[in-house]
């Protein structure tokens, strides 16, 4: 490692038994147990379970749940998500897919694309809640009831609200404002909180008191899904009791890939972990650690941009619901298949010259016809909704957690505190084909990219980030800095970032991308929109780092989001 | 809320010193607009029409829109999502920015700033728009958050420009109307 920044803020030293607690807004270390997150107060939570001699998945429950409650524009009870779960005990991985569904009669609520996301009509089947509670089943230690008291503490008292969030609270104030439930959670008066208020949720603290006490089927049956199921329709969205009791998380296999020697471990479809895999392997055949640093060198930053490209094209192509189409998962994550790929780059110039006009590749040789290129209108939101977690304990069991509502604050209707998500802007519409066209009952692909980095079986890395387009690039440029430019995790997470896609006009980046190297890029034939200093707009990654020399924990949160790590 | 009464008492009393050191009468039609594309001028938007101004609120105001316009009050405050949603950079928005306050001020149309978002809309990318319109201000009407580093005060002393500190942003609708009545 170069070095290990630790810019501690806050060090607090408490006598719990033998427990050394240390805290810090950006970055911690530890040995017993670490924690990354978006909130201070969920950090704390997750905490709290790993001394109450609770496991990661418990921490990681109870920090799931707490995050949805405070920094409420995220995720909650409303969204969904994915979560990444290494077992060190039993050397298992396991991948729980709990991402919003599309009602079995969504096509009825008229819902047509960008108009319509800020309303009921955009509302999926949330699947946070059985998400949490299948992981808390199968694995976690304590009871849920325990699980669920921080959240619940936080809702019912209140928390102050911190910087990032009066501002998103500002920015999406209209979404706030069109729900008078909604409204009366984040404004005072008919207008907008401000940072130092409080904000205190009853209706939230309810709810979540009846899923502490019934677990899934408080939410998913019975009174509180009923009215749910009634408030949405009363907003003019179509969801149904049979929606509800249906909608099961899905347990399965998560996505394995390889780089450098490490073992990656991600979010499998229709989540994004095979863009993560499919882009490093893509960069496994050029050695970046011979290399300049990505903000000092056009050549090498133009090399991760196309990847970034090419990468993106396949997912267009080929991302989508794995019960309903054909994924050609194994196809794109293989080693051949990125080699293919590695060679269609043209490390001179942009080329294509416009973003818009990279193609897919073509994973399946054996396949009669090429699937139809696809233009399809995704949403633009220009921030990065969205949050992740990562936990470790002192087993080392770990959590790469990420869990949203869509777009920032969703749909922007609250019911029983339930603020909603947005979901069905996540499927591809005015479009004749794609493989994330809208159909009723299915779960849209999802740029939600948790992982976790394995070396010689024992955790390297648990990262994740928010970001909505900009998740996949911001963990991947993360894992480089840290694999291939042996930087500290501070100093990864830090660095400055940058992004691409195949349906965007630019090359977004952030200032620290130096001048010259931006000149450069320019005269490659790319058009460069940079924002000065660092924004959420590239994400928030929270992030674990486990030294193999001494095994000791650090956890660096995003300055991006005023996280905080907390380990001990 | 965090907040040291004794400066925000000073802060209030040298506003409304100033205020009656300073004579600036303000006429409608008003144009409202931003600088730096935050959500911000449709409170101020709504804050107009409550008030029952003669107000049209245009988001990428250009100089041609000075048209007819007796006051121009400037939301200022920069947000990325609201230069994703108009499709423009940065430099483009400063570069509107830039010439509507040069017409404004060419036409001799008096620009009331209206900075309502508190810390949200200071520092960072938000402080090079706040700068611009307070400098080139007749009025600054500010939310007290925005201003706890005396920003808007040291401003406003330089350049003898009335500064008014209310605590909320409901609270600033009457100072604005005020300034019509």
């Amino acid at each position: 490692m170069r070095r290990i920044h630790l810019s501690l803020t806050l060090v607090i030293f408490l006598i719990a038994g033998h427990l050394l607690v240390c805290r810090a807004q950006d970055s911690a270390v530890g040995k017993n147990g670490m924690v990354a997150t978006a909130h201070p107060l969920a950090s704390q939570a997750a905490i709290e379970m790993l001394q109450s001699g609770g496991n990661a998945i418990d921490a990681a429950v109870a920090a799931a749940f707490a995050i949805g409650v405070v920094e409420p524009d995220g995720s909650g009870l409303g969204g969904g998500g994915g979560m990444v779960i290494y077992m060190k005990e039993r050397g298992e991985s396991f991948y729980i897919n709990y991402y919003a569904r599309a009602s079995e009669r969504g096509s009825e609520s008229g819902y047509s694309g960008k108009n319509d996301a800020y309303t009921a009509k955009s509302i999926c089947v949330p699947g946070t809640v059985a998400g949490l509670t299948m992981a808390h089943e199968k694995f976690g230690t304590l009871p849920l009831e325990k699980i669920l008291e921080p959240a619940i503490k936080y809702a019912k008292d209140g928390f102050e609200i911190d910087a990032t969030l009066a501002r998103l609270i500002l920015d999406n104030i209209e979404t706030i404002m069109a729900d008078e439930e909604t409204m009366n959670i984040f404004c005072e008066d008919g207008f907008p909180r401000m940072e130092g208020d409080i904000i205190i949720q009853k209706d939230l603290a309810q709810t979540l008191n009846i899923i502490g006490k019934e677990g899934r089927k408080g939410f998913y049956e019975g009174e509180l899904a009923e009215a749910l199921v009634q408030g949405i329709s009363d907003r003019g969205g179509v969801l149904t009791m049979n929606d509800f009791s249906s909608y099961k998380a899905q347990f399965t296999n998560p996505l394995y890939g390889t780089y450098r020697g490490y073992d990656i471990v991600a979010a499998n479809a229709p989540q994004s972990g095979l863009c993560l895999i499919e882009a490093l392997n893509i960069l496994e055949n050029f050695d970046l650690k011979k290399a300049p640093h990505y903000s000092e060198s056009a050549e090498v930053l133009h090399l991760i941009a196309e990847t970034q490209r090419f990468v993106w094209a396949d997912r267009t192509a080929y991302l989508g619901d794995p019960r309903v189409s054909d994924v050609p998962v194994n196809e794109l994550i293989s080693k051949e298949y990125a080699n293919v790929r590695y060679h269609q780059i043209n490390r001179e110039r942009l080329d294509p010259p416009r973003y818009r006009d990279v193609e897919e590749g073509n994973p399946l040789p054996f396949r009669k016809e090429k699937l139809t290129p696809i233009v399809e209108e995704e949403m633009f939101s220009g921030e990065g909704h969205t949050t992740h977690l990562s936990v470790i304990d002192k087993a080392g069991n770990s959590v790469a957690l990420t869990q949203t509502l869509g777009l920032f604050f969703g749909s922007g209707q609250t019911v029983n505190g339930v603020l909603l998500n947005c979901a069905m802007t996540n499927f591809a519409y005015r479009t004749k084909s794609s493989v994330n066209l809208y159909k009723d009952g299915k779960q849209s692909r999802s740029s939600i990219t948790p992982a976790i980095i394995l070396y010689e079986g024992n955790p390297f890395l648990v990262v994740g980030s928010p970001g909505a387009a900009r998740i996949i690039s911001a963990v991947l440029e993360v894992i480089i800095n840290i694999v291939d430019y042996a930087m500290g995790p501070q100093e990864a997470n830090l660095a400055p970032r940058f992004f691409v896609r195949d349906s965007e006009d630019f090359l977004y980046m952030e200032s620290g991308i130096k001048p010259e190297v931006r000149t450069i890029l320019e005269k490659m034939g790319h058009t460069l929109r940079v924002t000065e200093g660092t924004d959420l707009f590239f994400g928030g990654v929270q992030l674990i780092y486990i030294n193999p020399e001494d095994g000791k924990y650090y956890g660096s949160a995003d300055k991006r989001r005023g996280g905080m790590a907390i380990g001990f | 809320m965090k907040r040291n009464p004794v400066k925000y008492f000073l802060l209030t009393a040298l506003a409304s010193l100033s205020l009656l050191t300073t004579a600036q009468t303000f006429q409608q039609p008003i144009l409202i607009s931003s600088a730096g594309q935050s959500a911000d001028v449709k409170l101020v938007k709504m804050l107009a029409s409550r008030e029952n101004l003669d107000a049209n609120t245009i988001l990428m105001a250009t100089p041609s829109d000075l048209e007819g316009i007796k006051t121009l009050i400037i939301v200022p405050g920069f947000s990325l999502k609201g230069l994703g949603a108009a499709g423009i950079s940065q430099e483009d928005e400063m570069n509107r920015v830039e010439e509507l306050v040069e017409a404004a001020n060419r036409k001799e149309i008096p620009i009331v700033m209206m900075h309502i978002g508190g810390n949200a809309r200071r520092k960072g990318q938000s402080d090079s728009f706040n700068s611009l319109i307070a400098s080139n201000s007749k009025h600054m009407i500010v939310v007290a958050q925005g201003n706890e580093d005396n920003f808007f005060s040291d401003i406003s002393n330089a350049k003898n420009i009335p500064l008014e500190v209310v605590e909320k942003i409901s609270e600033t609708g009457a100072p604005m109307s005020k300034l019509f009545h």
